[in-house]
């Protein structure tokens, strides 16, 4: 079942946290939201389950309106930063509990109990506490116990957040498989661009309330359309620019003293906007590189990180970029010395301001 | 509010219970402020100025107060700083004095003390027959001695918890600097233990203030408050309830006054107490060792002397007021159990019953407090700690005036009893109910729900089961607390209807002190049995979740 949110807006007391928020979420999509801590992703997502009440617009699951429907009605399954499992159930109650409340008995639910916890690995886990789990296989748990009601959307606030690096990334492809093999809409909420990334079909970068940018993770990466999503989704240089409209898709912009060319984002005309450089376009090098635009620049500082080095460069007029530089040698720039920073015209986008 | 909010069951819990508060603790309470103003004769407080046996118990009980507070004080922190901090002979023993306070209930303290020291009392006899002749036990001498022995384990407790947490390591940081041993424990301890102090010494001060049991019995020609509005209450053809309303406002606002300064002290946010390793207790040898070991030993076994006397006095034979010391019989216990069983069976039925009240009501308004806050929630969570300003004797005063007639008659009836009890036991209940709560995630309950089981059952199938072992200690402090409750019960209870602890303070006061262990040995009994039961067959934690 796909999920349509419709002009949402929702109200602790006098504080509106989200304001007419529109959005469409396909049957077996995994939807990602996407945003920084009080952004209002956990507030979206408990309004979406139904424990934060809407104060305006309309939630449906699969065109059926479920707005006014309280939680243990709406058919959900949710996964909990803290796992959420009751400490005084067994791994097994703990999955069968969503079957017993549903009024399911006997011995079709410890086939269904064992099944989905075979599925999530932990099988011979049966009749632990959760107390004497590790958080991976807490979470597992949690999913399985999510799962087996075979609910019509999926709920994860941050589930990987309280687990270690290594963990995230194996539990990240449990969830995907899972979610695949179920083929269930989920909405993922995380803070973490690289989970979004990684995980999503369809990413929403949230900011204030409000959804910025709704694509694909590719979409939201390579063409951001706002300043906020660029910046918030991998590291971005911005710098305010004029711009004069050239050739269809291009525009000429002023940057650092010098007039270059830029692919137009601007969804309109306009005088001014945003140049957004990412710090892995930008090809440091001693001389001009034939093919691509130039800025003469100075190295000002350098941070070596094993498979890249960041440099942070100083062109003419005082902006400082950022720029990574990636392959043999990629560490050869030492600060102080003049330098070319090149760059390809697709790479350099104006956005609006 | 939005509509579907009232479609959940809590809303309606909640007014549920603002209205039985409202008629249960603030109208009573209303009542008696009303009518300490508006009585016969004109105001209350004008009586009250004219009146010099009044004020005498007023000012009495302050001083009496203030007294005990400072005795319980020199007794209670040194005795908590050499347990926490030191290893010697005996110690086990100071541990058990939170015990001790729990099961001896203060008319068989009361009770002790006269038996040994009394007009008839076993000491006061022997040395009658030896010449010498004791000043009497009544009066100041006996308040202040036998209040100081029980309420000196509210200190130690409170001390000896805030040592604990003290960390050692602030210790050895300002000795690093170069304080000297002594002047480092002062310096850098006191302040951090001071407000567990003071709040334990206010604590003292409000249960002297309220205490009714020992002042009763032992007060004689001292007028005290608590008596004061007992008499008051209970004066034979006229009760004067404008007398009795005005001196029980006077014993609230006292006590309410406490709990500001009390509450004050733990809000100022700088006490906090440092939490970290506490100190290893030092082996204390030599003459250090066996002083330390014979002070804490004189205090322990005087805590401990209601139970040895009360023991004895079960099976000793007497004629009328005087004990035959050294001829045993077993009448006594047979009257308890055979003759007259009365007390016995109403004490564990109204406790009984109070306790599954007072469990299910702290545990279902916590709840709603904590989980399901709305714009009533904090004036329940307000008015359930009231009852802490009321002292059993305002309670009953209260009570028996607000529901002799009217709109709900309950004079005369068990319901009254039962009431008492639970109300007086209400604030204790909703703390320890919050303090469960609030370690349970909301997470936890929203997962039951989006499972798709529906609030109300979720409470049941998933927050109840995991409150159930706090929620049983707080079932055992209630009973032990309730079983052993006079002030109140003894204002509302009528004939027939007499509890274990009514019962011996009416055979103390008719100086029947074999018959009176012998119901307070099984009183305690009655008291020790599940926590004996609780303790060791279910290991329910009683003092971690206090
Ligand atoms: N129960 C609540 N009462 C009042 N304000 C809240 C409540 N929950 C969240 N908020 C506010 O709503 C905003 C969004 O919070 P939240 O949805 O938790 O953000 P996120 O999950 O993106 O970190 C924050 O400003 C937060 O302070
Ligand atoms: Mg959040």
């Amino acid at each position: 079942m796909g999920i349509a949110i419709s002009n949402l807006s929702v109200r602790y007391g006098a504080e509106t946290v989200i304001s007419g928020l529109s959005l469409d979420i396909p049957q077996g999509c995994f939807f990602t939201l996407l945003g920084p801590s009080g952004c209002g992703k956990t507030t979206l997502l408990r309004t979406i389950a139904g424990f934060a009440p809407a104060s305006g617009g309309q939630i449906r699951f699969g065109g059926r309106d479920v707005t006014e429907l309280p939680p243990h009605k709406r058919a959900i399954g949710m996964v909990f930063q803290d796992y959420a499992l009751f400490p005084d159930k067994t791994v097994a109650d703990n999955v069968a509990y969503g079957l017993r409340a549903r009024g399911e008995k006997g011995g079709g639910v410890e086939r269904k109990v064992k099944a989905a916890l075979e599925r999530v690995g932990l099988g011979h886990l049966l009749s632990r506490h959760p107390a004497a789990l590790s958080g991976g296989q807490r979470q597992r748990v949690a999913l399985a116990r999510a799962l087996v009601i075979k609910p019509t959307v999926l709920l994860m606030d941050e589930p990987l957040s309280n687990l270690d690096a290594k963990l995230r990334v194996q539990i990240r492809e449990t969830i995907i498989e899972l979610q695949r093999e179920a083929n269930i809409t989920t909405v993922f909420v995380t803070h973490d661009q690289e989970e979004a990334l990684s995980m999503s079909d369809l990413i929403g970068v949230m900011n204030k309330g409000k959804v910025e940018q709704l694509g694909t993770p590719q979409q939201i990466y390579a063409t951001p359309r706002t300043g906020y999503v660029a910046d918030f989704v991998g590291a971005a240089n911005r710098t305010e620019v004029a711009v004069r409209p050239t050739a269809p898709g291009r525009v000429e912009v002023d940057v650092a003293g010098s007039r270059l060319l830029a692919t137009d984002a601007l969804e309109g005309p306009a005088e001014h906007g945003l140049l957004v450089l990412r710090p892995e376009d930008l090809k440091i090098s001693s001389a001009p590189v034939a093919g691509l635009q130039s800025l003469p620049a100075t190295i000002r500082g350098r941070q070596y990180l094993g498979a890249r080095t960041s440099y942070s460069v100083e062109c003419a007029g005082g902006l400082v970029l950022n720029a990574e530089m990636h392959g043999a040698g990629h560490d050869a720039f030492l600060p102080g010395a003049a330098v070319h920073l090149g760059f390809d015209p697709a790479a350099a986008r104006v956005i609006r301001s | 509010m939005n509509p579907s909010a009232l479609r959940s069951p809590w809303p309606w819990f909640s007014a549920l219970a603002l209205a039985l508060l409202g008629v249960f603790v603030v109208y009573p309470l209303l009542y008696i402020f009303t009518a300490s103003f508006f009585g016969d004769g004109g105001s209350g407080w004008v009586q009250l100025m004219h009146d010099g046996r009044s004020l005498a118990a007023i000012g009495n009980t302050l001083v009496l107060a203030c007294v005990v507070t400072l005795c319980s004080t020199l007794i209670g922190v040194p005795l908590a700083y050499v347990s926490a901090r030191f290893r010697f002979r005996g110690k086990l023993l100071i541990t058990l004095l939170p015990l001790i306070t729990l099961v001896i209930p203060e008319v068989v303290t009361a009770q002790t003390w006269l038996m040994i020291l009394g007009n008839n009392g076993v000491i006061t006899r022997f040395l009658k027959g030896h010449g010498i002749f004791l000043p009497s036990f009544y009066g100041w001498f006996g308040l202040i001695t036998s209040m100081s022995f029980i309420y000196y384990t509210y200190v130690y407790i409170g001390t000896v918890a805030a040592i604990g947490k003290f960390d050692a390591q602030l210790e050895e940081a300002a000795q690093s600097l170069g304080t000297a041993p002594v002047r480092s424990r002062f310096h850098v301890m006191l302040p951090v233990i001071r407000p567990a102090i003071l709040a334990s010494a206010l604590l003292v001060f409000t249960m002297v203030v309220g205490n009714f049991a020992i002042s009763t019995i032992l007060g004689h020609n001292v007028p005290l408050l608590s008596v004061a509005i007992y008499q008051a209450a209970v004066a034979e053809g006229a009760s004067n309830l404008t007398m009795q309303s005005t001196l029980a406002s006077t014993s609230v606002l006292i006590v309410m006054g406490l709990l500001f300064v009390n509450r004050r002290i733990i809000a100022g946010g700088r006490y906090e107490i440092v939490q970290g390793r506490g100190a290893k207790p030092q082996p204390l040898k030599g003459g250090q060792g066996v002083l330390v070991s014979a002070a804490a030993g004189v205090v322990v076994a005087i805590s401990l002397l209601p139970l040895v006397t009360i023991a004895v006095g079960a099976f000793t034979v007497s004629r009328g007021p005087v004990m035959r010391w050294g001829e045993w019989t077993l009448d006594n216990v047979a009257r308890v159990f055979i003759t007259a069983p009365g007390p016995l069976v109403n004490s564990i039925l109204y406790a009984g019953i109070a306790t599954l009240i007072s469990v299910a009501f702290s545990t279902l308004v916590s709840y709603l407090v904590v989980k399901k806050p709305n714009l009533v929630t904090p004036l329940i969570d307000y008015v359930s700690a009231i009852p802490l300003a009321l002292s059993g004797t305002v309670l009953g005063v209260g009570l028996l005036a607000s529901f002799n007639d009217g709109f709900l008659s309950l004079t005369g009836t068990s319901t009254i009893i039962v009431l008492a009890y639970v109300i007086r036991r209400m604030p204790f209940g909703m703390r320890n109910g919050q303090a469960i709560l609030h370690n349970i995630p909301n997470s936890i309950e929203e997962a039951s729900i989006s499972l798709g089981s529906p609030p109300f059952r979720t409470f049941l199938r998933v927050v109840l089961p995991m409150m159930l072992p706090a929620v049983a200690s707080a079932a055992i402090l209630t009973w032990t607390t309730t079983v052993s409750e006079l002030s109140a019960s003894l204002l509302v209870y009528s004939g027939g209807r007499e509890t274990l602890p009514i019962q011996i303070f009416r055979l103390i006061d008719s100086g029947l002190m074999a018959y009176a262990s012998a119901y307070g040995l099984v009183l305690v009994a009655v008291i020790l049995l599940p926590v004996v039961i609780a303790t060791t067959v279910f290991k329910v934690d009683l003092f971690g979740s206090k």
